[in-house]
């Protein structure tokens, strides 16, 4: 007797293709949602899968967001704790390991999330070997080395989510007091993402009208108008945001979605995320900090040559220096 | 000495300006809650969105993570606090606040606890955006829906409850799975209480006007072999089994409110299983909330579509009917 299925549906072609923009996530808790929300309400993947190693709750948010199937154009989402589910995947978002308590710097969180990384990364590069990995997790300079030894990958496949965030903070609290909306004011953050970020004052402009020039005393202790405090709240806004609600998620989430459209759609936009920056601004280390990358399918396809002054060179160099320190204590990379 | 933003910017434009056209407020900045926001805000359906909570650093932390992203949004305007002024003018009132399920409680457990908290709500709600449609989420829905309707004095087509579009999202998702379909071609309605007593109406479940149930006439009952009743309970446990598994639901829910508002706001004048008063129907004869096909606009519920029910599922309304009322009854208001 024939079911349902066989008097309804004449097949015609099997449907198993493979996928061709599929993203898998790293990490359930509350940034590895925001971040797998943020991508399927823009719709930027045919697949999507999640992987975690507490079993329940990755079960849980894989249903919590199946039953809303029917409001999404994501056709597949798949979550196991066995990486297996995230095969053939362009990118793999990381956002696994333990975060930040009140108080506690990024950087604190090192050696921990270290020791994470050592089972999560060879597992991600095995089943799809061709994909670009996204790291989130802090402190993200550190950690995007830490996943560039452990996969034996091409640099440019390996992007830290770096100051794409802080950049997005500084222009929303910088367009704020301009009055005007965020997209509209362009500046830069870069350099570590944390508390030593560098804020390039000499490219902060409104169509094209450089703000250092009608203010030259802009971000230095002389400015009557502080605008340095700006960077102060961008450098603490993290810490803010946890003392209030405990974590951060909704922006990190925005921005890393942000990132993986230009990846998947092979857009080839500017973003400040952290790449590999030895020989660049006199810098000798094996480091990675933030920079202007044009991002797209490839991943970092190149640099844009930022024209920085002496005190804010310095400063890159600085971190470099500090970030340095830490991962030559790291073990077994 | 001018200042920078007079330096760069000229006011050329002599009134003030025009407030907010398509304002929703979500009240409550739980799970649910900013899940609601989060679609609501990525749909782009929204020139402003405010957030109202009693627990103020909570609040405040949601809106700054939210206001953080703004570089990414296309909502120039959100806006929280706990008094009420903040939300006026709002076109639909989102109501996420009360006490959840805990695991194995039933929805029907909260009411009194949640009919406290919307006698401080509603009167606010009311007083600042009198012609708004309020769009009841919190736990019991059907119940709630009505305490709303009460407690604001609106006119019944401004007070709806999210009621069983989220149990008939769940319910097509699983049609899909099993014919391999994507939830949106996969057609079938859920009316009636949203919870345990929900009724799914089999003579409607088609793909393509293809009714399944003339295919498999035993469809919904005990005889049937490919068990499709045990879809229908699956949808009922479905929410249960979400919080066993992760504590709570937020996704699908959040997904499904944003549906809603953008029929609303956009005046598509969509058809969707929700609670509104179904005295006068079905033989109902108390002032009960239960959800049917309705047909929703910028001016709320304005239609209900009448559907033909078997004589059991007349029967399983009337019952839920009753069992909503001797609740409904005993309460004060």
């Amino acid at each position: 007797m024939a079911s349902i299925m066989q008097k309804l549906i004449t097949p015609l072609a099997s449907s198993s293709e493979p996928p061709r923009n599929k993203v898998s996530v790293v990490g359930v808790g509350q940034v590895g949602m925001a971040c797998a929300i943020s991508i399927l309400l823009q719709n930027l993947c045919d697949e999507m899968a999640l992987v975690d190693v507490i079993e329940d709750r990755l079960k849980g948010e894989l249903m919590d967001i199946l039953h809303g199937s029917l409001f999404l154009k994501t056709p597949k989402i798949v979550a196991d704790k066995d990486y297996a589910v995230t095969a053939n995947s362009r990118l793999v978002v990381v956002t696994a390991g333990v975060r930040q308590q009140e108080g506690e710097s990024r950087l604190n969180l090192v050696q921990r999330n270290v020791n994470i990384f050592k089972h999560i990364v060879p597992q991600i590069v095995k089943y799809s070997p061709d994909c670009i990995i996204l790291v989130v997790s802090n402190p993200v300079d550190i950690l995007t080395y830490v996943t560039w030894k452990l996969s034996g990958l091409p640099k440019h496949r390996i992007i830290g989510s770096g100051t794409n965030l802080d950049t997005a903070r500084f222009r929303y609290l910088m367009a704020d007091k301009l009055c005007i909306h965020s997209s509209s004011f362009d500046g830069y953050i870069l350099g570590e993402h944390g508390d030593s970020s560098v804020p390039v004052w000499s490219g902060v402009n409104v169509a094209g009208v450089n703000l250092q020039k009608l203010n030259p005393n802009i971000g230095t202790d002389s400015d009557k108008e502080n605008w340095k405090q700006v960077h102060s709240e961008v450098v603490q806004s993290a810490y803010e945001v946890i003392k209030l609600k405990g974590y951060t998620n909704w922006a990190i989430g925005f921005s890393v979605a942000n990132l993986t459209e230009s990846v998947v759609k092979n857009l080839s936009r500017v973003h400040p995320v952290s790449t590999m920056v030895k020989d660049m601004y006199g810098i000798s280390e094996e480091v990675f900090l933030s920079l202007p990358c044009v991002l797209n399918s490839a991943g970092v396809s190149s640099v844009i040559n930022i024209t920085l002054n002496n005190e804010e060179t310095d400063q890159l160099r600085q971190s470099a220096s500090t970030l340095w320190n830490i991962q030559k204590d790291l073990k077994d990379l | 000495m001018a200042s920078t933003s007079k330096k760069l910017i000229q006011h050329v434009m002599k009134e003030e300006p025009i407030g907010s056209r398509n304002k929703v407020t979500v009240v409550g900045v739980g799970m649910v809650g900013m899940a609601s926001a989060i679609s609501i805000l990525t749909k782009e359906l929204v020139d402003e969105l405010a957030l109202v909570d009693v627990m103020e650093d909570k609040l405040k932390g949601e809106a700054l993570d939210l206001q953080h992203g703004g570089l990414f949004l296309r909502t120039p305007k959100i806006v929280a606090d706990k008094d009420y002024s903040v939300t006026a003018n709002s076109k639909v009132v989102v109501l996420t606040a009360g006490a959840r399920q805990q695991e194995g409680e039933s929805r029907l457990n909260l009411v009194q606890r949640n009919v406290n908290i919307f006698k401080f709500i509603i009167p606010n709600i009311v007083k600042y955006s009198p012609n708004c449609i309020i769009l009841v989420v919190s736990n019991p829905v059907d119940i709630l829906t009505y305490v709303a309707w009460k407690l604001s004095g609106f006119p019944r087509h401004r007070v709806i409850g999210s009621g069983t579009n989220l149990d008939s999202a769940r319910f097509r998702f699983l049609m899909g799975e099993r014919l391999q379909i994507h939830p949106s071609s996969c057609h079938g309605w859920i009316v009636g209480e949203h919870g345990d007593s929900s009724v799914p109406v089999w003579s409607g479940v088609n793909v393509a006007g293809v009714s399944l149930q003339k295919l498999n006439p035993d469809m919904g009952t005990e005889k049937d072999k490919e068990d499709w009743k045990s879809v229908h309970k699956t949808v009922v446990d479905g929410a249960y089994e979400v919080i066993k598994l992760k504590g709570y639901t937020s996704w699908a829910i959040g997904l499904s409110v944003a549906d809603l508002v953008e029929t609303m706001l956009k005046n598509l004048r969509k058809v969707h299983p929700v609670s509104t008063l179904v005295q006068g129907m079905y033989g109902v004869k108390d002032e009960v909330f239960l959800s049917l096909p309705c047909v929703l606009g910028n001016s709320g519920l304005t239609d209900v579509v009448h559907m033909t029910l078997q004589p059991d599922e007349e029967k399983q309304l009337m019952k839920s009917a009753e069992t909503l009322w001797g609740v409904q009854k005993e309460l004060t208001l």
